[in-house]
């Protein structure tokens, strides 16, 4: 009771001397949430920015692609990285040196490749999203019991009935967190490829707003933004506690 | 070195040496089309030519990421000692803390490009935020996890707060603090290139930016593999100064 107290005092605290630090700044630097508020009025109205029901649906569907892509590659390369040894052993620690380099300078390439639209987004956040994918999807292979799988090999069970029956099961636990990491990279990858630069999208809005130092509408559209983080980690939180109880 | 050891060495140069004469011989033989996707004998000769411009902006952006570092690490184990070792501050604090650490600060990027102007301040401020929150969650973790026996045999025995900090809960957490700082460094420069991109006017991710935007894809690849090539030295060398050190605790 105190600790919640305490928690919306703080946050309480924040907002009001933002609110004074705003008004006695420059309007076009600093918005205090008084301002924030009507403009986050016109945005949802659809006064100050149409179009930003397109450019969410926009952003979602890039964020969905990557991450279709980043699970079916990562599954894929985890899986074979994890079930033939040698594989593991020669190319699990290059892919982790790989991941050690910031993955921001593979961008400027990435958009020279597929250009100023919706791929480069599209590929970054796959970039994003499939290694920490793949490290878990290798990770959970170690944890699979051996004898199980060579039962269940000695029972004539095929390779992809090994993986659905046996291996899937049993990593699962390893697999949700990685699977949650993944998303939450994946939506970070594509907004960040939208602010570098794109022609549509939440990010291309931000950066109108930006540019054009309409500054309260720029917040406004980073709560919006924010909202579809949120909603995706609630979303992915969600799956994670249905998974994990179903292996209990 | 044991035999599997060799032998996975030996695989992983095949590797390298497999991927870049296919790469060769695609881009010679036409399917790739060269203005993008550039041969690395290309792109070697581009690495000559851009050597001196390119290390100069190289040493730039790992002036700025050091300042960040320096800032995310100090700033970072200071606050996750706070924060981890004061119950009241964790269960108020925490919650924030999480979800700060949790959402995409390019967000607030072009606010703090409006704030701070082109050039070295936005780079560096934007780097350390970057770097701090994965540390100080770290950290105050790891403080909250230190063994409570610790701390009350060395109050009964009549130790000072400032003794407690200093001798029993610092030196518990040097590996969270390590793995942080490993952590920390990728996050720094990772954001000081971000701002760069964004609004730079200097440092490689302007490089990179401007090599993009002019279709220079041979000095692209070039520049891209330098940046690479030093981050992944320095996490090496951070890994090894670890190990170093955890051997020498043990």
């Amino acid at each position: 009771m105190k600790v919640a107290l305490l928690r919306f005092g703080l946050l309480a605290a924040v907002l009001a001397v933002w609110e004074l630090a705003g008004r006695a700044a420059n309007p076009l630097l600093a918005v205090p949430p008084s301002a924030v508020l009507p403009a986050l009025r016109d945005l949802l109205l659809l006064r100050s920015y149409p179009d930003l029901p397109a450019s969410l649906w926009l952003t979602v569907r890039e964020i969905t692609a990557a991450y279709a892509l980043a699970v079916a590659a990562g599954l894929a390369t985890g899986l074979a990285l994890g079930m033939y040894r040698l594989a593991g052993r020669t190319w699990g620690p290059m892919l982790a040196a790989l991941y050690a380099v910031p993955a921001v300078v593979w961008y400027p390439s990435l958009m020279l490749f597929f250009g100023l639209d919706v791929a480069s987004k599209i590929a970054f956040g796959f970039l994003l999203g499939f290694f920490p994918i793949t490290l878990a999807v290798l990770a959970g292979v170690r944890q699979v019991n051996p004898h199980l799988v060579t039962v269940a090999r000695a029972y004539g069970a095929g390779t992809l009935a090994v993986i659905r029956r046996v291996m899937l099961p049993s990593m699962l636990f390893t697999l949700v967190g990685g699977l949650r990491t993944g998303l939450a990279l994946c939506v970070i990858g594509v907004i960040v490829g939208e602010i570098l630069g794109a022609k549509a999208g939440m990010g291309a809005l931000i950066n109108h707003a930006y540019g054009l130092l309409r500054t309260a509408d720029y917040v406004a559209l980073v709560l919006v933004t924010l909202a579809l983080v949120v909603g995706s980690d609630v979303l992915a939180s969600l799956l994670e506690r249905r998974a994990r109880a179903w292996t209990e | 070195m044991d035999r599997v050891t060799g032998r996975v060495r030996a695989h992983q140069l095949v590797t390298v040496l497999l991927t870049v004469a296919a790469w060769e011989i695609a881009a010679r033989r036409g399917w790739v089309d060269p203005l993008f996707v550039p041969a690395p004998s290309a792109t070697a000769g581009a690495l000559v030519r851009i050597a001196g411009p390119a290390l100069a902006a190289l040493a730039d952006t790992l002036g700025k990421t050091a300042l960040a570092y320096v800032l995310s690490v100090s700033l970072g184990v200071v606050a996750g000692l706070a924060v981890g070792s004061v119950r009241l501050l964790r269960d108020v604090l925490s919650p924030y803390v999480i979800a700060l650490y949790g959402i995409p600060k390019i967000l607030v990027l072009p606010w703090i490009v409006l704030l701070l102007g082109y050039g070295t301040s936005p780079a560096v401020l934007y780097g350390a935020i970057h770097g701090f929150f994965p540390i100080m969650v770290l950290v105050m973790g790891a403080v909250r996890d230190v063994d409570r026996t610790l701390v009350t045999v060395a109050q009964s025995f009549g130790a000072t707060p400032l003794q407690i900090y200093w001798k029993v809960l610092l030196p518990a957490i040097v590996p969270s603090v390590l793995a942080g700082m490993r952590l920390g460094i990728v996050f720094c420069l990772l954001g000081v290139l971000v701002v760069e991109m964004f609004a730079g006017v200097r440092g490689m991710g302007h490089v990179l930016g401007s090599f993009a935007n002019g279709f220079q894809a041979p000095e692209l690849f070039a520049a891209t593999a330098l940046v690479s090539a030093a981050s992944i030295a320095i996490v090496l060398a951070l890994d090894s100064l670890n190990e170093r050190l955890s051997r020498w605790r043990a």
